[in-house]
C-alpha cells in the first residue's frame, strides 16, 4: 500500500523525466527480447517454408509464399520412435530420481542418526560432479553389468538408471531444503500417535511434499529429457535412440533440409514445454514455499 | 490409573565440539492420578526438555521415569500411553478436523471405524468443535486450531497429558477463556497433566502443584499459594507474583538490617531465624507495602511517588526514597486511593510480611509470617 502512493508522488514530482527514461527502459527491453527471440522465430519461419522458398528467402521473413507443412510431417515420423523411447525412459527417471531425492532429504532432515553430515556432504559433491568426468567409468560400469547382452532393451534400461542416480543428488538437496522448513513438530506428534518412520513419510510427509515434487520432477524432467552426452555414450542401437540422439542423426540424414531439422527441434522440445505447463502452478507454489 | 514419576532426571545435550550442556539438572517430581502440574520457568530453564524426555522424544541422560511404578524411560513415545499437544498445535495441514483427531487411533489402536467415529465426535461435541470436524486446520481461527489439538489428546484417552505452551500463540482475552476452560476439561476428565509455560500467571491460576525450574534445576515444587508465600529462595521470589516482590539489599547489623537509604529493626524473633548470615536480601511484596499519610513507627519510611499506574482496581506506585533517584520499587494499592506523581508519601513495610534471604546463596531464611486462616485450606 504504502509503495504505490510513494510511486504516484514520485511520478507527479518528476513526470517528463521519468517518461523518458520509461521509453528509453522499454526500448532496450523491446530490442533485448527482440534478439532473444530472433533465432527462435527464424527456426520457425524455416519449419513452414519449402527448400526453395528456405534458399530464396532471408529467414526471417515470414513464409508467405512457398508454405508448406511436410517439414513437420517429416520430422515427426523420423523421430516418433525416438519420442517414445524418450518418453520411456524420461517419466521413470525423473519420478524415480524425485521419489528417492524426497526419501532421502527425509531421512536427512527429519531422523536423527549419527554421520548425517558425512553423507550429506557427499550428495552435496556429487551434484557439482560434471557429465564429462564419468562418461569412461560410467561405460565400463555397464559394459560389466552387461543389461545391453540380456535384452534389446537393456540399453534404454541403463539409461534410466543412470538418470535416476544422477538426479538423486540434485533432488535430495532440493527436497531438504523444503524439508527444513517443515514443522518438525508435526513429525513429533505423527511419532507420539504411533505411527513409524515409513508411515510418516507416506501419510505426513509426501502429501505436504506435492508442490515440491511438481518443482524436482519440471527440473527432472527437463534436464534428462534434454540430455544428449549420457545417451551418445549408452545408446548403440538405433532403435533405443532417444529424441536428442535421433535429432542429431537427422542432421546426418538430410545434410541440408534445414526445415525438417527446425521441425525436429520444435517438436523434441514441445513435452518439456508441456510439462511446464501442465506443473506451472505448482511449480510457482513450490518455489515460495 | 496413573501416576508418573521423575526421579532424578538428567538431560545432558552434547554439541557437536564435543561440549555438553545440561538442560535438566536431577529433576525429581511426582505427579498423582487427576493431578496438574504446571512446569514454569523462564525460557531456557529446561522445561520443555523435561516434557519432551516425557514424552519420549528425548532420551534420559539419566535417572528413571516411572509411569504406574514401570521404568518407561525406553519406550516409544507412542507405548507410553501419553498425548501431547505442542505449542504449534502440530495439526496436519492436510488433514481434515475429523483426519486429524482419528489419525492416532487408527495409527496406534486395534479399533474398527465406527467406534473411532464415535469417539472422535464425542470428544469434538465435548469440546465444542463438532461443526468444523470438515474442515481443513487452515480455515480454522488460532483457538478452534487449539480445541483440535486438544481433541486429539483426549481421544486418545491417555494416562497423562503433556501440554507445552498451549495457550501462547492466543490473544490476551482468548487466553483467559481457554485457561478457565481447560482448567474444567482437565477436572473432568481427571487425567494427570503437566503443563509447561513461562507465564506465572497460567501457572499459578491453573495448577494443583506448581513446580519451578531455573537453569535445568528443580528450585520449588508446592501449591501455588505456597510458592507465592512461601518461596524457597530468591528466584521463586522474584519469578512469582506480577508486580515481582521487592529486593534490598542490606547488611546485618546486629537486630538491625541496613540499606543504603534506609534502616530496618527487627524484633529478636525474626532475627534469631537469620542464623549467622549477615550479607541479605530483604523482599517485600508490593501489596504488603502500606501508603500512610503520617510517620507513626520504626518501620514507616518517607518516599516520593515516582510513577503511577492505575489498573483500575488498583495502583501500581513507583516509589523512591529520594526524589532524584531513579532506583524505584513498587507498592500496590487501593485502585481508588489517589496518589500524585512528585508527591511525598509514608511506605509501611509490616514486619510480619517480610522476606529474608541469604544473599548468597539465594535462600530463604525466613519468609513472611500467615494467619492460618488465609492459608491454603479450601474454605466453603
Amino acid at each position: 500500500m504504502a509503495t504505490t502512493t510513494d510511486d504516484k508522488s514520485e511520478q507527479t514530482d518528476t513526470e517528463t523525466g521519468l517518461e523518458l527514461h520509461r521509453v528509453a527502459l522499454y526500448g532496450a527491453l523491446l530490442a533485448l527480447v527482440g534478439a532473444y527471440l530472433s533465432p527462435l522465430y527464424s527456426g520457425l519461419t524455416t519449419a513452414f517454408k519449402t527448400q526453395e522458398a528456405y534458399r530464396n528467402t532471408s529467414p526471417l521473413q515470414p513464409p508467405i509464399e512457398g508454405v508448406t507443412i511436410d517439414p513437420w510431417l517429416t520430422a515427426g515420423s523420423e523421430l516418433a520412435f525416438a519420442m517414445v523411447n524418450s518418453f520411456a525412459m524420461v517419466i521413470p527417471a525423473a519420478v524415480l530420481s524425485a521419489l528417492f531425492g524426497s526419501l532421502t532429504a527425509y531421512g536427512l532432515t527429519k531422523v536423527d542418526w549419527r554421520g548425517q553430515v558425512f553423507v550429506l556432504v557427499l550428495f552435496l559433491a556429487a551434484v557439482f560432479i560434471p557429465y564429462q568426468a564419468v562418461l569412461v567409468p560410467l561405460r565400463q560400469f555397464w559394459s560389466m553389468v552387461g543389461l545391453s547382452q540380456v535384452h534389446p532393451r537393456g540399453e534404454l534400461v541403463e539409461l534410466t538408471i543412470t538418470h535416476i542416480a544422477y538426479g538423486i543428488p540434485i533432488c535430495t538437496i532440493l527436497f531438504r531444503s523444503y524439508y527444513q522448513t517443515l514443522d518438525s513438530e508435526l513429525i513429533e506428534a505423527a511419532r507420539l500417535d504411533g505411527a513409524s518412520l515409513a508411515r510418516i513419510y507416506r501419510k505426513i510427509v509426501l502429501p505436504l511434499s506435492l508442490p515440491m515434487f511438481a518443482v524436482t520432477l519440471i527440473y527432472q524432467f527437463t534436464q534428462v529429457w534434454n540430455d544428449f552426452l549420457f545417451a551418445l555414450v549408452l545408446l548403440s542401437n538405433r532403435s533405443n535412440y532417444v529424441v536428442t540422439l535421433e535429432l542429431n542423426a537427422l542432421q546426418g540424414s538430410m545434410a541440408t533440409n534445414y526445415s525438417v531439422q527446425m521441425a525436429g527441434a520444435f517438436i523434441a522440445a514441445l513435452p518439456t514445454i508441456l510439462v511446464y505447463i501442465l506443473f506451472g502452478e505448482q511449480f510457482a507454489k513450490g518455489q515460495t514455499l | 490409573m496413573a501416576d508418573l514419576q521423575l526421579d532424578d532426571v538428567t538431560k545432558v545435550f552434547v554439541e557437536d565440539d564435543g561440549n555438553e550442556i545440561t538442560a535438566v539438572d536431577e529433576v525429581s517430581l511426582a505427579i498423582d492420578d487427576g493431578e496438574f502440574l504446571v512446569l514454569v520457568g523462564p525460557s531456557g530453564c529446561g522445561k520443555s526438555t523435561t516434557l519432551r524426555m516425557v514424552a519420549g522424544l528425548e532420551t534420559v541422560s539419566d535417572g528413571a521415569i516411572r509411569l504406574d511404578g514401570s521404568v518407561i524411560n525406553d519406550a516409544k513415545p507412542a507405548e507410553r500411553d501419553i498425548a501431547m499437544v505442542f505449542q504449534s498445535y502440530a495439526l496436519y495441514p492436510h488433514m481434515t478436523v475429523r483426519e486429524n483427531m482419528s489419525f492416532g487411533l487408527e495409527e496406534s489402536t486395534s479399533m474398527p471405524d465406527e467406534e473411532i467415529t464415535a469417539t472422535v465426535e464425542d470428544a469434538a461435541t465435548m469440546l465444542g468443535i463438532d461443526d468444523l470436524l470438515d474442515r481443513k486446520p487452515d480455515d480454522l481461527s488460532g483457538g478452534q486450531q487449539q480445541r483440535v489439538a486438544l481433541g486429539r489428546a483426549i481421544v486418545r484417552d491417555p494416562e497423562v497429558f503433556l501440554l507445552d505452551e498451549p495457550l501462547s500463540n492466543l490473544d490476551a482475552k482468548l487466553r483467559a477463556q481457554m485457561r478457565t476452560e481447560l482448567q474444567r476439561l482437565q477436572e473432568d476428565l481427571g487425567v494427570a497433566t503437566i503443563y509447561v509455560t513461562h507465564d506465572q500467571t497460567e501457572a499459578m491460576t491453573m495448577a494443583d502443584k506448581i513446580a519451578i525450574l531455573n537453569d535445568g534445576q528443580l528450585q520449588q515444587v508446592g501449591t501455588p499459594l505456597e510458592c507465592y508465600h512461601e518461596p524457597a529462595n530468591l528466584f521463586v521470589a522474584s519469578f512469582i507474583g506480577e508486580p515481582s516482590m521487592n529486593f534490598f539489599d542490606v547488611s546485618r547489623d546486629g537486630e538491625t538490617l541496613v540499606h543504603d537509604d534506609f534502616a530496618y529493626d527487627l524484633t529478636p524473633e525474626t532475627a534469631s531465624e537469620l542464623g549467622d548470615h549477615d550479607e541479605l536480601v530483604l523482599g517485600i511484596r508490593p501489596e504488603d507495602i502500606e501508603l500512610r499519610s503520617t510517620q507513626d513507627d520504626t518501620h514507616s519510611y518517607e518516599t516520593f511517588v515516582d510513577v503511577v499506574e492505575p489498573m483500575g482496581n488498583e495502583n501500581n506506585v513507583y516509589l523512591t526514597f529520594d526524589a532524584d533517584s531513579t532506583e524505584t520499587f513498587v507498592a500496590t494499592i487501593d485502585g481508588l486511593h489517589h496518589v500524585e506523581e512528585g508527591q511525598s508519601v509514608i511506605a509501611h513495610v509490616p514486619e510480619d510480611a517480610i522476606h529474608i534471604f541469604d544473599r548468597a546463596s539465594g535462600t530463604a531464611l525466613r519468609n513472611r509470617t500467615l494467619d492460618t486462616q488465609t492459608m491454603p485450606e479450601p474454605q466453603l
